[in-house]
């Protein structure tokens, strides 16, 4: 999952981007009109200027390392390639037609599918609910912050070779279900082609269920309190104000996390490699679009086929991406993907 | 006039940022080194473990820097199963090393057609100390593109005083006597075989033996060129193998146990006494060794070859074996063939066998090997009427790698014998 | 009934709270603390007892990493990589923000359609050819082959977090600058960027751990050792030591201690900068 923030005010500053200095000055008081035309000329002249010295730089480094590569895995996916000198075996939109028919592919779909659901089912009401129960007054607020952000900062290397010790059918979860006179429930965790995806997703909210909650946080602190007071004096109960007041006040909120996880889950990589290794995630049903582009492009040497398959998971993210902002995100992100900034 | 500001403000930053980038790059690996100062610096990728190994090439670059002054050998260590793909993309940009681990068959052809890989000018002396079986296993068209070093016939590992605790008299020769000793490991409570699927090849070698002892060796030959695995008897390796692991001779887990990493891998599990055999290649004594408690070879390590199936188009003495040895990449200096032909002289050959306890393929040097394992399994690879080069490096990497995934599924109960010929044969359309 | 309902939540809500907050702290805290507390253990004690506690602590693990020239040349590795990652990413997106926030042309729209579509690329897509840009430019195995894509990919996420930000300084500030005679540039880094504070620091914290976290580019671009990062670090040494858990535990607890120290310093400006970005 991204860490990221999607959002732009929603109070439309339609035309916030204010003029140049000296158009400013010449619209606040009708100056004699040669002159200004002369300033208006000047101004914009060193306003492109300092558009081009602020914005050069990052606008150079993101065509060159972001999308300039994207656009090299599109030209690549029209061709069969072993990834040895250039592409010179051009096959057509062949690759894409293999990829949609592979039942290897459909079935990293529905994984992918399945955790895109299911982590918004479970992580969302309970990031929610501790939201709310973190939101009141209590004692070590911030260290129980810090505390619960702690899976998301720890790397997914490192909860990945935690939990695989931990899960290993020798490991200290089946002992500790041992001990505890559970082991009836002891179960080989991230072998068994049934359960290993269960597995996987107890470990994804287990890393990201933080964020979220975060985020919430975050959302909750920026609803008026005096919304809620008002509604109590008027008689209110505490699950009425949830309901009726905050938890629609919070909908953006929610809006923009399920976004994100959404993309997250859409990109998931790390932590299925590295728990199941570049080969053996399909077989235990844990395999997701990007580990299946690495296992199809890079392991098998098909660098042309591994292209292709990037410009199939950029167009998926990328609808689901525009169907979300079509129609859930709306008046959130005002247009922020597709119409801009403006 | 603001075009023009525009323009040379951005061709200011673009220099900036080549300057600072060209600025910084004292890469210091990966790259071959120049000649410029009369200094030569060979890299040379290669994939011990640590311990004996990794000691070994060490050594073997220091004693060829002392005899070569002008030439510095660097050696790294590249992890097995980080090494196909770090190689590819390597050679692919070049930044390839100057030596690399060579594993032959389809994968070395598709280097040799990209012209990524230096034919080399061997003499006579060099060839008989390589000897002939290595260097033919390394030929395309009569030109040898890598330096064989050590040879390995494949087979079962096993350990005697594991077999001896639950009285298994005789190293198994057939299927049944192979299951018959599975069901003996089992009741002294050790798992009867490891294997490390999560790697994929090693629980696919299962299905390479198999496939052995049902296709006749036309048929394996025929497959590497045409790609195709039409012929029967691939699906009847693939019903061998589904009604051996009905019998349920693998360890617990193995779908997650990784092969060489440590001692809950499948070659950890042999070395400390918890798995009673492994099917691997010569490599794996080397292997085992360290990863046993005091990283000593195991001083009980037997080896019988893979049993004989009945009813089969293959010969019962045909040997399934890969071969080590190194290539040089296109812009290799001189230098690196100099130090190739090091490699495979007697006394470096004794010393590689001794840290690997492996087979060279020198055969002077191969008079020196005594561990019983070793003689067992040259034994064999001798008398073998014909070899079988590993199938997923015979048959390249795309069709390997979804034939060692089709083997896993098979492994996990998830896709029938039939399945391995479909998806390597739709494997082959991909690239 | 209305008195009593609204009493109800403070006079049992508290302990309900603190036993809910405690769980799911214990649910979360739990296995990080098993990677920390299993360095304390011996391997014969974790084979035996996957999941007891260190009898008794040993400390040697942990001495071992500490004492290792590997673990402190990946360390250095990861905090260079972090930091300059983090400082262009801020500075390069600051800058562009700005431009986007407060200046009328053109092509704004486009441009910030182009950075706020880098969301769907994550680098794991494009790590090919990715790589091989990296490779032209002559930087494989060197941590700029990792820096300059990480600045390129966290641009997005800094555009879209600073831009309202940036946005909601009060045009007044700026008038106000601009009849003192301070040019654009000049209330830039005069106001602008100390205003904005709570979203860079958000913004570089978030920046910071991502880099500190990153797998896949490091693992295509860096080759010898002595360039690894730590995650790179983490799982060659828990391949090459697995027979050796407990100092597998022990290199992996050191090696995220430093992002989770970060954390806990800024945590208080990350919610604070979020809140600024969500704007419920």
């Amino acid at each position: 999952m991204s860490n990221t923030l999607g959002t732009e005010p929603a109070d439309g500053h339609q035309s916030q981007g204010t003029p140049g200095a000296g158009s400013a000055a010449s619209s606040a008081r009708p100056a004699p009109a040669p002159a200004a035309a002369t300033r208006r000329r000047r101004g914009r002249a060193k306003m492109r200027f300092e558009i081009a010295v602020l914005s050069g730089p990052a606008i150079l480094v993101f065509l060159a390392f972001v999308i300039f590569p994207v656009a090299l895995a599109a030209f690549y996916g029209f061709y069969r390639w072993h990834g040895y000198g250039p592409p010179t075996d051009w096959v057509g939109l062949n690759n894409y037609k293999l990829i949609l028919t592979d039942p290897a592919f459909q079935q990293v779909l529905w994984h992918t599918g399945v955790i895109l659901v299911l982590s918004l089912l479970v992580q969302g009401p309970l990031a929610v609910g501790l939201a709310l129960l973190l939101n009141q007054r209590i004692r070590g607020r911030s260290v129980i912050r810090v505390l619960i952000f702690l899976p998301y900062v720890v790397s997914e290397v490192i909860v990945g070779t935690g939990w695989s010790l931990m899960l290993q059918s020798n490991g200290a979860l089946n002992d500790l279900l041992r001990h505890v006179g559970l082991g009836f429930l002891q179960a080989d965790w991230l072998a068994d082609p049934d359960l290993a995806i269960w597995t996987l997703l107890g470990i994804i909210s287990w890393k990201y269920i933080g964020f979220a909650v975060i985020l919430m946080l975050a959302g909750l602190q920026s609803i008026p309190e005096e919304l809620s007071e008002a509604a109590q004096i008027d008689g209110a109960s505490y699950w009425q104000i949830q309901r009726r007041i905050t938890l629609p006040l919070l909908g953006p909120t929610i809006r923009i996390w399920a976004f994100l996880s959404i993309i997250g889950s859409l990109q998931l990589f790390d932590l299925v490699y590295i728990i199941w290794g570049p080969y053996v995630a399909g077989t235990a049903g844990t395999s997701t679009m990007a580990i299946y582009m690495v296992g199809q492009g890079r392991n098998a040497g098909n660098y042309g086929y591994g292209s292709a398959i990037a410009v199939v998971m950029f167009l998926i993210s990328l609808v689901v991406a525009l169907l979300y902002q079509r129609f859930l995100l709306r008046r959130d992100l005002q247009g922020a993907i597709t119409e801009g900034a403006s | 006039m603001t075009r023009k500001t525009r323009r040379t403000a951005a061709a200011a930053i673009a220099l900036g940022i080549t300057l600072a980038a060209t600025g910084c790059a004292g890469s210091d690996g990966g790259g071959s080194g120049g000649s410029s100062d009369g200094k030569v610096t060979l890299t040379l990728w290669e994939n011990a473990q640590p311990g004996a190994g990794a000691e070994y090439w060490k050594a073997a670059g220091a004693a060829y820097e002392a005899l070569h002054p002008n030439v510095k050998v660097n050696i790294q260590t590249v992890q097995n199963e980080d090494l196909d793909g770090k190689l590819q993309t390597a050679l692919n940009s070049g930044s390839a090393p100057d030596i690399f681990l060579q594993r032959g068959g389809g994968k070395m052809q598709a280097m040799v057609q990209a012209d990524q890989v230096q034919a080399l000018d061997l003499t006579d002396a060099d060839k008989a100390n390589a000897g002939a079986a290595g260097i033919a296993g390394y030929s395309i068209d009569g030109k040898v593109y890598a330096m064989p070093v050590d040879t390995q016939p494949e087979g079962i590992y096993y350990s005697k005083d594991l077999f001896q605790q639950a009285g298994i008299t005789t190293p198994p020769t057939t299927m049944p006597e192979l299951q018959d000793a599975v069901a003996k490991l089992k009741a002294i409570g050790v798992a009867p075989i490891a294997v490390g699927a999560k790697d994929a090849w090693p629980a696919a070698h299962w299905y390479y033996n198999f496939a052995v002892r049902e296709c006749s060796q036309d048929t394996l030959k025929k497959a590497a060129q045409s790609l195709k695995f039409d012929d029967p008897c691939w699906t009847k390796a693939g019903e061998d193998l589904a009604s051996f692991i009905g019998t349920e001779p693998f360890q617990q887990g193995f779908l997650t146990t990784s092969s060489q990493q440590g001692a809950g891998s499948s070659a950890g599990m042999v070395a400390n006494h918890k798995a009673g055999m492994e099917l691997m290649g010569n490599w794996n004594p080397g292997v085992i060794a360290s990863l046993t408690p005091d990283q000593k070879p195991l001083p009980d390590l037997g080896w019988f070859p893979f049993p004989s199936v009945p009813g089969g188009q293959g010969d019962p003495a045909a040997i399934m074996g890969g071969l080590d040895g190194f290539s040089l990449s296109k812009k290799a200096p001189k230098e690196a063939l100099d130090f190739l032909r090091f490699l495979v002289t007697t006394e470096q050959q004794k010393e590689y066998a001794k840290a690997f306890v492996a087979i060279p393929v020198n055969k002077e040097a191969q008079a020196g090997v005594t561990e019983p394992y070793n003689v067992s399994a040259l034994q064999a690879f001798n008398k073998a009427p014909y070899s079988v080069l590993f199938l997923d490096t015979e048959y390249g990497q795309n069709v390997g790698n979804a034939m060692n995934t089709a083997v896993v599924n098979l492994f996990a109960g998830k896709g029938s014998a039939a399945d391995i010929a479909k998806d390597t044969n739709a494997a082959a359309a991909k690239g | 009934m209305s008195a009593r309902t609204a009493d109800r939540p403070q006079k049992w809500g508290n302990p309900f709270t603190y036993f809910v907050a405690l769980l799911f702290i214990g649910v979360c805290v739990a296995p990080v603390l098993y990677i920390v507390v299993g360095g304390f253990r011996t391997n014969s004690q974790i084979s035996t007892s996957p999941a007891g506690l260190p009898e008794p602590w040993v400390i040697s693990n942990y001495l071992n990493v500490l004492k290792s020239v590997t673990f402190w040349g990946e360390f250095v590795n990861s905090l260079v990589v972090a930091l300059a990652s983090t400082v262009g990413t801020v500075v390069l997106g600051l800058m562009v923000s700005f431009v986007l926030a407060r200046y009328d042309f053109k092509f704004k729209g486009a441009m910030y359609s182009l950075f706020a579509a880098g969301l769907m690329f994550p680098m794991v897509i494009a790590i090919t050819p990715l790589y091989i840009v990296i490779k032209d430019l002559g930087l494989v195995d060197n941590l700029l082959g990792v820096i300059v894509p990480q600045i390129a990919f966290g641009l997005p996420t800094t555009v879209i977090i600073l831009v309202p930000f940036l946005r909601a300084i009060p045009k007044e500030i700026e008038e106000a600058a601009a009849i003192d005679g301070t040019g654009r540039l000049g209330f830039f880094f005069r106001m602008v960027v100390p205003l904005s504070l709570p979203g860079v620091v958000t913004v570089g914290i978030l920046g910071f751990i991502g880099s500190w976290n990153n797998y896949v580019l490091p693992l295509y671009v860096l080759n010898s050792q002595a360039n690894f990062t730590l995650p790179l670090g983490v799982q060659v040494f828990s391949s090459q030591y697995s027979v050796d858990t407990a100092r597998v535990l022990a290199f992996t607890s050191l090696a995220m201690l430093p992002a989770m120290a970060f954390f806990a310093a800024f945590q208080k400006r990350i919610v604070g900068g979020l809140t600024g970005a969500v704007k419920g």
